[in-house]
């Protein structure tokens, strides 16, 4: 116990001083969380929307794929694209490995299958009536996809959430694929592995602590926002 | 069995012949034929499960016909039976049907404040659909519907799960709201009581097969077979020589002068009075009586002024009491007399 708490006592000043890495590894991963969690969001919507709502043949494979796709090990899909994007394989001419841009890449591919599966399970748990309603007073689909988005926002907003936890905090893609290259590609989680490996536990918990801290204050900022508009507001009471 | 109108009102809005309509591999629709006009208001009355929700929604188009054709001349909105709103404000509940229905923006406001005024839910306006009461949502759901202004209005079940005095208030609210000369309103409808306060003309759904249709009165007084009657509530039933006659409780009374003697074998209190089942040596009559009334056991004398009359061996199984689900009867065509 008191081993980490030294550990805690030299890593505090190491973040107070303002480390030029460190604030580095801090921007890219805040660089890489948004930009993926964004992406992610993007392709996933409308993918969870039409697993959703859909009425289609082969649906409920697709629902049994999408929430497979959930536990499906990062390692697994960092090994996986390693052989697709290693420069004898099919997408090998990208140039991708040991890249910034595949951090970026890895993160979307890890984030997307939190988006689609959540989305699915969000839209799917709406009333049957809202929709069946909207559908027969002549909502099209552009519609019916804005009021299940509108309706579902938390279940929606949750899955955003579990797409940027994972694009934060998932590590084994990134050093798989990235190479976890120190001051170049690594992200918080990365380069907190990268300085457990060398033996430098300071470091390591100075990264870790203002990874905690990242992640407290993005999650708190969403789950707000997750709430702004279903009657949830925060009120200030003043006395009279 | 046909449910067309006598034509005296506007112009066919909606129109289906001989449809069939298939749930899965069941049939549940079949050969219905029937017609609604331009500013009718027309019930679909039948028990659980006879189909009336399906054939709504083959009428609508929402499911596809497996014979037949249905023909619309019109746009034709439905209000389904379960009451689900948007987690928005009333008013912003209608607005977004008008925009699913395509009315341009400047004009939902007005229009849908006229719908929530035409129903009585005005108040109800600036309110979260979440803090509504049941007979609220109803009502907004009811507002939503008339809002978008169909050319065929369908309405399934709009007073289900409502307690008898919002029921009640909704009902009155209803009747003059849904009226429309350039509209045609289908109501499904589960209680007679909303039929007869709502509708001009009646379509009576039994196991898929529209088995009567005609104004609410003239069925009452003549219902075209003994199923009919039985849905209806007819269901005394005394043979009468060749003839089976068939009541309501309306057309029995207790008379010490009565023609007919008859032993109470149950009594059952209601809000108004006593039901009597009364024991007939050749058939069963029920009435109803002030409280407290003759005691199960005792013999009392009856007289029966009205009911309905079927030839005995047409009306096939039509002895069996409350057999509404039997075929045999189907066709039987009789009308009402006195004995």
């Amino acid at each position: 116990m008191s081993l980490i708490w030294d550990e805690i006592r030299r890593a505090v000043p190491m973040i107070l001083h303002g480390n030029p890495t460190l604030f580095s590894i801090i921007g890219f991963t805040l660089e890489v969380a948004l930009v993926a969690t964004a992406a992610a969001t993007v392709i996933g919507l409308p993918i969870g929307l039409a697993i959703g709502l859909g009425r289609f043949r082969g649906l409920q494979v697709l629902r049994v794929l999408a929430n497979v796709s959930l536990a499906i090990p990062p390692v697994l899909v960092g090994t996986f694209l390693f052989v697709l994007f290693s420069p004898q394989a099919v997408l090998g001419s990208l140039h991708l490995i040991y890249t910034r841009r595949v951090v970026f890449v890895a993160q979307t591919i890890l984030a997307l299958p939190f988006v689609v599966a959540l989305t699915a399970a969000a839209v799917q748990g709406l009333p049957p009536g809202l929709l069946a309603q909207a559908r027969l007073l002549g909502a099209g689909r552009r519609q019916l996809w804005t009021l299940a988005l509108r309706e579902a926002r938390i279940g929606v907003m949750a899955a955003v959430i579990a797409a940027l936890g994972t694009a934060l905090s998932e590590v084994a893609a990134v050093v798989i694929l990235g190479g976890n290259i120190y001051g170049y590609n690594q992200t918080l989680a990365s380069a907190t592995l990268y300085e457990v490996n060398g033996g430098y536990y300071a470091d390591a918990v100075a990264i870790a602590i203002v990874l905690i801290g990242l992640i407290l204050i993005l999650m708190c900022g969403l789950a707000l926002l997750q709430h702004q508009g279903n009657g949830i507001r925060m009120r200030f009471r003043s006395a009279t | 069995m046909t449910g067309t109108s006598d034509g005296s009102r506007g112009p066919i809005l909606l129109r289906c012949e001989h449809l069939s309509v298939l749930r899965g591999k069941r049939t549940v629709i079949s050969d219905v034929s029937a017609e609604l006009r331009a500013g009718e208001i027309v019930a679909l009355l039948g028990p659980n499960g006879a189909g009336k929700s399906t054939l709504l929604d083959a009428l609508a188009g929402a499911l596809p016909a497996a014979g037949g054709r249905i023909e619309r001349h019109g746009r034709v909105g439905i209000a389904l039976q379960s009451p689900d709103l948007a987690r928005r404000t009333v008013f912003a509940n209608v607005t977004l049907a008008l925009a699913w229905w395509g009315v341009p923006r400047p004009e939902r406001a007005e229009r849908a404040r006229e719908a929530l005024r035409a129903i009585g839910a005005e108040h109800l306006a600036r309110r979260r659909a979440a803090t509504l009461s049941g007979g609220e949502r109803r009502r907004v759901h009811l507002a939503r519907a008339i809002a978008v202004q169909p050319d065929v209005l369908m309405l399934d079940e709009p007073f289900a799960g409502l307690d008898a005095e919002v029921r009640a208030n909704l009902l009155e609210d209803a009747v003059s709201a849904l009226r429309s000369a350039g509209r045609a309103t289908l109501v499904v409808v589960h209680d007679r009581a909303e039929a007869w306060a709502l509708a001009d003309r009646l379509l009576i759904l039994i196991d898929g097969r529209l088995v009567a249709a005609g104004p609410p009165r003239e069925l009452l007084e003549q219902p075209p077979s003994t199923v009919v009657a039985r849905f209806l509530g007819f269901d005394g039933s005394l043979e009468d020589g060749h003839e089976l006659l068939l009541t309501r409780p309306a057309h029995v009374a207790l008379d010490p002068a009565g023609p007919i003697e008859a032993h109470i074998t149950r009594a059952t209190p209601l809000e108004d009075g006593v039901r009597l089942e009364l024991e007939l040596g050749h058939g069963r009559l029920y009435a109803v009586s002030p409280f407290p009334g003759p005691r199960p056991g005792d013999s009392v004398r009856v007289r029966v002024d009205g009911g309905a009359r079927f030839p005995l061996k047409e009306s096939g199984a039509a002895g069996a009491v409350g057999s509404a689900g039997s075929h045999g009867a189907g066709t039987a065509d009789r009308g009402a007399g006195q004995p």
